[in-house]
This record gives C-alpha cells, sequence and structure tokens, in this order.
C-alpha cells in the first residue's frame, strides 16, 4: 500500500523576515468591494449587471462566455459603482459599493445527492473557488475529476498558518469536505507533518497525506505528483483551504459568507498580523497603518497578493485577488548597484553560492529564520539582465517533480505541443516551477512561458 | 554618485532617438557592467504583474566573473612558467640560476607577463569587437560570455603564436562557433576550443611539435626546442626517457614546456575548487571526466601492448590539456549536457575519448580538445536519450491508467 507520509528532498524555504504573528483583527465591512475577472484564468466575462445596479450578497455579476451558466457572484451586497475596462475594454473589475444593510442571501440547506449539491455549488457561486488541473481553470459543470486535492498548509516564503486560520472553522471546514467527497467521490487532504496533534487530521470522508521538506512542499502540484500524478485526459480538481470552509459554511447554515482571514506581511509591514475581511476588499483597507516605506531605499514599496514567488502585484487602490490568504509588502528594487556583480555582498540572497551569503546558507543546517544569519535585504530588483537560458543543474534542485523543468520550459518557448506534453505539462501550474523562476541565472520569465504553453495547450486542445 | 551621474547624463543620447541610438548596445554594456541595472521584477514599479516577485541576487555576470577569478591562478602560473622555461632553456641562464632568488622569479612573471599581454589582448579586441558589433546589428545586450571565453583561449594557445593566427582563430570562433547559431548560449561547440581546433588545423607547424612551447625572446615568435610530455610521448616511445626528463612533480607543479596557461596542475585545481564551491561548473561533469579517463587508461595497462599503453593512467590526468580541459572547458554549460544523468555520461566519455586518443593515435596529442568537441556534438543526443526515458515513463503511466479507467 501506498505510504501516506512523503518526505519531500528538492526545494528552497526562502526566509523573508515579516511573517504574521497569530492575533486575529476584525476589519469592519464598510467600503467598496470588487470582483476580478483576469484573476480567473482564460475567462472571458459576460457582464450580467450594470453601473447603478443593486445587488445582494451572491448576486452574479458575470459570467464565462466559455463557460456558461457558471456565475460570478457578489461578495456583498450594495451597488454597482463601477465597471472598470482596460485594453480592448477587457472587463478588469466589477466594484459593488457594499451598503449598510446586512441582507446576506441564504438559502434553504440542502443535504441530498451529489446532483443536487454540484447543483447548488455552481448556482451559489462558489464552483468559482473551484481549479481544474491541468490549466489552472474553473471547471465545466459537468466535470468529472478523479480527486479533488486540498492543501491546509503554507510552504512559501512568508507563510500563513492555515491550522490557525481555520480553528474556529473546525466544522464549515468539515462540512465542505464532505460536500466534495459528495460530489467527486475522492478527496485528498494534504497535511504538514507536525509533532502535535492537528484537529485537521481528524477530519472525515477525506485521505489524509503527510509532507515534510522545504517550499514546494506544501504546493498542491507536488502534493498531485506525489500522490496521483495526472495522465493525459485527466483532470483533478484544487480547493483551498479557506475556500473549503466557506463552500461548508454555505451547505451548513445557508448562508454565503465569503469571509476569509489573511495575513499582512513582509519586511515592509509594521505589525503583521492576520485580518478577518470579506473577499474582493480594497487593498488600503488591509494595508491601511500597516506600511512602512522606510525600508525601501527608493521609497517604493511592492504590495503583493499571494506569495512573493507567484502572486500578483496590486496598488492600495486595487482589490484583494481571488483566493488571496496574504498580502506580502516588500520593497521595491528600482535602484542602481554599483558594481553589483563583482561584490561579495553579505546582503543579498542567492542560492547558487557565488555570493558569499550563499555559502554562509550552505554552512547553516537549521531551518529556523536566525535573524543573525538570515538578514538578507529581499526586493523586487530582477538583479542582472535577460540572458538565453543555458546555466543548467540549478532547477533540477529545487523542482520535487518527475519532470525536466529546463526541457520542459524550453518546450513552452518553442510552443511544440506533443513535447510540452510528453515532458509533462499537464502536471504543473506556474507556480510549480516558480522556485525556478527565481533561481534563475538568465533572468527568464519561466511562470509566464509555461502559462503560454498551458493556454496554447487548452486553446488548441 | 558621480558615476551615476555621469551614466545618466549620456543615457538619452543613446536611447532611441539619440544622437549615438546606433551605439546602445554598446552603451548598454557599459552601463550594465558598473552597475546591475535597477529593472524590477514585472519591469515596472506598481501593480499588475503576475511571477516571481523577488529574484536571486545571481546573474551571467556574475557566473562569468566567478569564472575568470578561477582562472587566475593558472593564468599567474602560466605567465611566471613562460619566463621560467624561457630561462631555464637557455643553458647559461640554467648555470646562473642555480639557486633562484625571488627577484629570479620576479624576472621569469615578468617576461611571461609581458609574453602574454599582447595575447590577451588580442583576444579581447578581435572578440569583444565582433561581440559588439553582432550586438548592435541584432539590438540585442552585449553578452558577458566572451569575457571567459577570451581568456581561456588565450590560455590554450603555444607562448609563440602569430597574433594575427590568434586574431583569425579568434575571428573563426565568435563568428562561426557561436554567432551564426544565435549567440552566446545558443552555440553548440566550446567557442576557445574552436579557435584552439583552428588553429591547430589550419597551422599546425605553429601549433605542435618541439619549437613552439618556449619563447625565445620577448618579441616575436621565434622559439626555443622543447618539447612538451606529450610531444614527447608522440614521438618516443620510450618511457625512460620521458621520466627522466618530466618527474610527477614537474608535471603537478607545472614547470613543464606546454601551451600558455595549463600546464599546471595544481593551478588549475584551485580554480576547480573555487567552481565547486560556487557550484558554476557542474561536480558531475568534472567528477566523470576524470573517472573516464581513469577507466581507459586503467584498461590500456590492463592490455599494455604497447609503450603508450603501459603509461600509468595517472599521467594522463597531468599531461596535456587533461585537467584544464576537463576543469574550464568539458564543464561549459552551454555546449554540455544539460540533464544530470546527461553529465554523467558525456563526462564520462570525454575522459575515455581523450585518452584513447592519446594513446591509439599519438600523431594527435590534443587528444582532450577534440574528445571535447566531439562529444559537444553529441551533448544534445545523450540529452535526448535522458530526456525520452523520463517521456517513456510518463506515457507507460499514461497507458496504465487509461487501462484501468476503461
Amino acid at each position: 500500500m501506498q505510504s501516506n507520509q512523503h518526505k519531500i528532498k528538492k526545494g528552497l524555504d526562502i526566509l523573508i523576515p515579516g511573517v504574521a504573528t497569530k492575533t486575529v483583527t476584525e476589519l469592519s465591512p464598510e467600503g467598496d468591494y470588487a470582483v476580478r475577472p483576469p484573476d480567473y484564468v482564460g475567462v472571458t466575462p459576460r457582464l450580467l449587471v450594470s453601473e447603478g445596479d443593486t445587488v445582494d450578497a451572491g448576486t452574479p455579476l458575470f459570467e464565462d462566455k466559455n463557460n456558461e451558466g457558471i456565475p460570478f457572484v457578489s461578495p456583498v451586497s450594495g451597488t454597482v459603482k463601477a465597471i472598470v475596462r482596460g485594453e480592448k475594454r477587457a472587463l478588469l473589475a466589477v466594484v459593488i459599493a457594499r451598503s449598510n444593510e446586512k441582507c446576506n442571501v441564504t438559502s434553504a440547506v440542502v443535504d441530498s445527492d451529489a446532483l443536487s449539491l454540484r447543483q447548488k455549488l455552481i448556482t451559489s457561486g462558489l464552483w468559482t473557488r473551484l481549479r481544474q488541473r491541468p490549466f489552472g481553470i474553473v471547471p465545466r459543470k459537468d466535470s468529472q475529476p478523479k480527486a479533488v486535492f486540498v492543501t491546509t498548509f503554507d510552504s512559501s516564503p512568508l507563510p500563513v498558518d492555515i491550522e490557525f486560520i481555520l480553528q474556529d472553522r473546525k466544522e464549515d471546514f468539515q462540512r465542505g469536505i464532505d460536500v466534495l467527497h459528495a460530489i467527486t467521490g475522492h478527496v485528498y487532504l494534504s497535511l504538514e507533518k507536525k509533532d502535535r496533534p492537528s484537529f485537521l487530521s481528524e477530519t472525515v470522508n477525506a485521505e489524509i497525506h503527510y509532507f515534510e521538506g522545504p517550499h514546494p512542499a506544501g504546493l498542491p502540484g507536488t502534493h498531485i505528483s506525489c500522490i496521483s500524478p495526472i495522465n493525459k485526459g485527466e483532470t483533478v480538481w484544487t480547493v483551498g483551504a479557506q475556500d473549503v470552509a466557506i463552500i461548508g459554511h454555505l451547505f451548513r447554515t445557508g448562508e454565503y459568507l465569503p469571509e476569509r482571514t489573511i495575513a499582512i506581511c513582509g519586511p515592509c509591514v509594521d505589525q503583521s498580523q492576520y485580518l478577518r475581511v470579506i473577499e474582493g476588499a480594497q487593498v488600503n483597507k488591509i494595508t491601511d497603518g500597516h506600511l512602512v516605506a522606510e525600508k525601501s531605499q527608493t521609497g517604493h514599496l511592492r504590495i503583493i497578493c499571494g506569495d512573493v514567488l507567484s502572486g500578483t502585484a496590486v496598488t492600495n487602490d486595487d482589490y484583494l485577488c481571488a483566493g488571496c490568504d496574504k498580502v506580502c509588502v516588500i520593497p521595491e528594487g528600482d535602484y542602481y548597484d554599483f558594481m553589483g556583480w563583482l561584490r561579495p555582498n553579505f546582503k543579498k540572497y542567492s542560492f547558487s553560492r557565488t555570493f558569499l551569503s550563499g555559502i554562509m546558507g550552505l554552512m547553516d543546517s537549521s531551518k529556523k529564520h536566525n535573524p543573525k544569519i538570515h538578514n538578507y535585504d529581499f526586493d523586487t530588483g530582477r538583479h542582472g539582465s535577460h540572458r538565453p537560458l543555458f546555466v543548467t543543474g540549478e532547477f533540477e534542485k529545487l523542482v520535487p517533480l518527475d519532470i525536466y523543468p529546463m526541457q520542459l520550459i524550453k518546450a513552452c518557448i518553442v510552443g511544440d505541443i506533443e513535447l510540452m506534453e510528453n515532458l509533462g505539462i499537464y502536471e504543473v501550474e506556474p507556480e510549480d516551477l516558480a522556485l525556478c523562476e527565481f533561481a534563475d541565472t538568465s533572468k527568464t520569465e519561466i511562470q509566464a512561458i509555461i502559462r503560454e504553453g498551458l493556454e496554447k495547450i487548452r486553446k488548441e486542445g | 554618485m558621480k558615476l551615476r551621474l555621469f551614466f545618466d547624463n549620456l543615457k538619452p543620447k543613446f536611447s532611441k532617438g539619440g544622437k549615438f541610438e546606433k551605439l546602445s548596445s554598446t552603451f548598454e554594456a557599459f552601463e550594465s557592467f558598473a552597475f546591475t541595472p535597477n529593472t524590477v521584477t514585472g519591469g515596472k514599479v506598481g501593480g499588475g504583474y503576475r511571477g516571481s516577485h523577488i529574484r536571486d541576487a545571481v546573474d551571467l555576470k556574475r557566473t562569468i566573473i566567478t569564472v575568470v577569478i578561477a582562472l587566475l591562478p593558472a593564468l599567474l602560473f602560466g605567465m611566471w612558467n613562460i619566463g621560467y622555461q624561457h630561462y631555464m632553456a637557455d643553458d647559461i641562464m640554467r648555470v646562473k640560476m642555480g639557486g633562484m632568488f625571488f627577484i629570479d622569479h620576479l624576472l621569469c612573471f615578468v617576461f611571461g607577463f609581458l609574453r602574454m599581454l599582447p595575447i590577451i589582448a588580442v583576444s579581447y579586441i578581435v572578440g569583444l569587437g565582433i561581440e559588439f558589433l553582432f550586438a548592435e546589428i541584432r539590438h540585442e545586450e552585449v553578452s558577458e560570455g566572451f569575457i571567459a571565453t577570451g581568456l581561456i583561449i588565450s590560455m590554450i594557445v603555444p607562448v609563440t603564436v602569430p597574433l594575427w593566427q590568434l586574431a583569425l582563430a579568434v575571428a573563426f570562433a565568435v563568428v562561426i562557433g557561436k554567432e551564426v547559431f544565435g549567440g552566446s548560449g545558443y552555440n553548440f561547440l566550446n567557442p576557445a576550443l574552436v579557435a584552439r581546433a583552428f588553429l591547430f588545423f589550419s597551422y599546425p607547424s605553429h601549433m605542435s611539435g618541439d619549437s613552439v612551447w618556449i619563447a625565445a625572446d620577448l618579441w616575436g615568435t621565434d622559439a626555443i626546442a622543447g618539447a612538451t610530455p606529450m610531444g614527447i610521448l608522440s614521438s618516443n616511445t620510450e618511457l625512460s626517457i620521458f621520466n627522466c626528463q618530466f618527474s610527477i612533480h614537474d608535471l603537478i607543479i607545472g614547470t613543464i614546456p606546454g601551451s600558455t596557461c595549463e600546464t599546471s596542475v595544481i593551478a588549475i585545481l584551485m580554480g576547480a575548487v573555487l567552481l565547486l564551491i560556487t557550484g558554476v561548473a557542474s561536480w558531475r561533469i568534472m567528477l566523470s571526466v576524470v573517472l573516464g579517463g581513469g577507466a581507459m587508461g586503467l584498461l590500456f595497462n590492463a592490455i599494455g601492448a604497447n609503450e603508450y599503453m603501459q603509461i600509468p593512467f595517472y599521467y594522463h590526468y597531468l599531461m596535456g590539456g587533461f585537467a584544464f580541459g576537463c576543469v574550464f572547458m568539458a564543464t561549459d554549460p552551454v555546449t554540455a549536457t544539460q540533464t544530470n544523468k546527461g553529465k554523467w555520461i558525456y563526462g564520462f566519455l570525454i575522459g575515455a575519448f581523450a585518452v584513447m586518443l592519446r594513446v591509439l593515435n599519438p600523431a594527435y596529442p590534443e587528444g582532450m580538445m577534440l574528445a571535447i568537441l566531439l562529444m559537444n556534438c553529441f551533448a544534445p543526443l545523450i540529452d535526448h536519450c535522458v530526456v525520452a526515458v523520463n517521456i517513456n515513463h510518463r506515457k507507460k503511466r499514461w497507458s496504465t491508467a487509461e487501462r484501468r479507467n476503461v
């Protein structure tokens, strides 16, 4: 029998200061909220509301022209304040001004067969929380995956403690797992291997697997490849742990309550902590009072929805991205570095050991963040010019999947679909190769290349 | 900072629409040499970018400069050795220098330094000139790869190489060996070895034999007769003569005639240590080249049919360009295999072929050069086979899954 203990050996924990402390502050629900179509891969939105319309929490705002019948719904009650469009009139966001009356839509609690559970999930708008692999898209209505993967720990830089977030939503989480199990027949729950017992390991209706090791030990891509790799023609779903709880809450109480606990963290954050907000809140609501611009050489800060390796850069006026569990703030690196390629440089982190910092890291085997050793300045500087992709041996140390990253990236660059398939494109999402992009000497935008490769197959397939 | 202001003031002139627009690549090369650019991930400060927001501090300049630093011990020793060989070949000097003092060593170094300077200068001026030209034509940034390549070329030629031949060889290596394929990173042959091979096949009389390795005077191409270990072995099969001329001690230290800077195994090993600590060169390739050479050497020792085969296997590590090729040229990531398994095969075959060429075809003392160039050609094939195993493994999984689902 296959073991449910997995030890990941390849990878890298990037230790950035500013991890969120375990306190939760509830933010007032005032303000504007938005749903952003660009957060969903491959969605061509068809608007269902217009400016000035009154909407409730759970009212459909738009749907995908290519995947009809799955509404994307409003997180709050209020009026449609703005419909933001970008180049070629692409829909960027539907902004809702929240009104004060609390009128969360409640509906009858269904507890019946898989089909009606599925239907309920779709009409509630929570179906859009599901992600299908390959391609990272919202699954079709009739999609039947071979399994659902739920990840309950974060191994990326500035990790959030999902167990801590979920501890007062235990019932919701369990109910969510039950629903997913009923719809698909198989749920895999990935837990971090710890010494102390976790309430998550008592979850029923799910096959529990334990993982340990450096990032990407906490990514669903790693778990899928360890437990049940995706074969050509197969699909799996992944769902975020908080989304499972939100789904569970709907089926338990009938209330659509898109509330998340997110971390505000990073080296440029004062009082890093957890905040409870309604999804789609404006970023300045989260960052208000937390930003420390002095830590940046140029005074510029990069606010990132999601983790620093694969998240989305936002500004204070933007809105939270779908499914994000943390907002990280790091200094922008838009300064010139005199003779940067020559100086020994203790303050700059490198995986490559061509910097003294890398050699120091080699000698240090402890995994804990130690400010004396890990006193690096992380910023958004690219630290060099773009070059052809040829330095080898870096990626292999960082990718625990059974693929050849360099060859896969090159196959995506040339757009050879058969080669991409053969090299395992279906087994990856861009985030699975984020560490390669981080460490790459040639400064290639690997995640964008992988996304392009996946999109090419999706559109032509 | 004043230098920063200087670049900021000049920048508009070299940017699009500026007076010197055509020299933008050249300007960029110098600017990024002085300052690591202020580019941020995603290209702009602010929102919108999706990907890795932080990047490793390493870039190609850092990698290349590490190689150059690793070359320095061999380069400095080589300069000294050029002078040393020159004075030792002169009988009068040898008597005088029976006991060498610091000033004599310094003399040796200065002589070698002055001999090496024009070789390095020609290599860089010709090579970088062509690189800059191609970068401007292609509107690309100048790649830093030639900083290492140019130095390596000057380190693996005989000290008496006519400078016009060197210039031709460098031009050939950069244009035919590299630029026609798209520049640094797209070539399939090691450009330094292309230059060496060009010289070897085009001007064999200046590249081999007994009379090219020791400089007769400070200028010019005149040489003093003095054979290299490889040369002696290829012309004379009496091991006893070889042994009394070169002790293992001399071979390891490198106080022997040979190409300018590749005689000292110790100096090369110092560079190897740096490359291995920094991880710039693949330890898999280095180790497997040594294993391959040793295995082939031992095999010949076991057969022992003639004098060549009886050369103790470890001599092969110490003679000719084996050590230098193993550390600095087999490990070139552009032309080596890219997969870890492939690196083992590639390195092992380089070592094995180098020794095989030396032993079975003594007319070609340049076994290492030919072995590396040969395996450069086969590197893509080796990778293809390694990756094919992974692909087959995946397809097998697909078909078992299909059968299960049916």
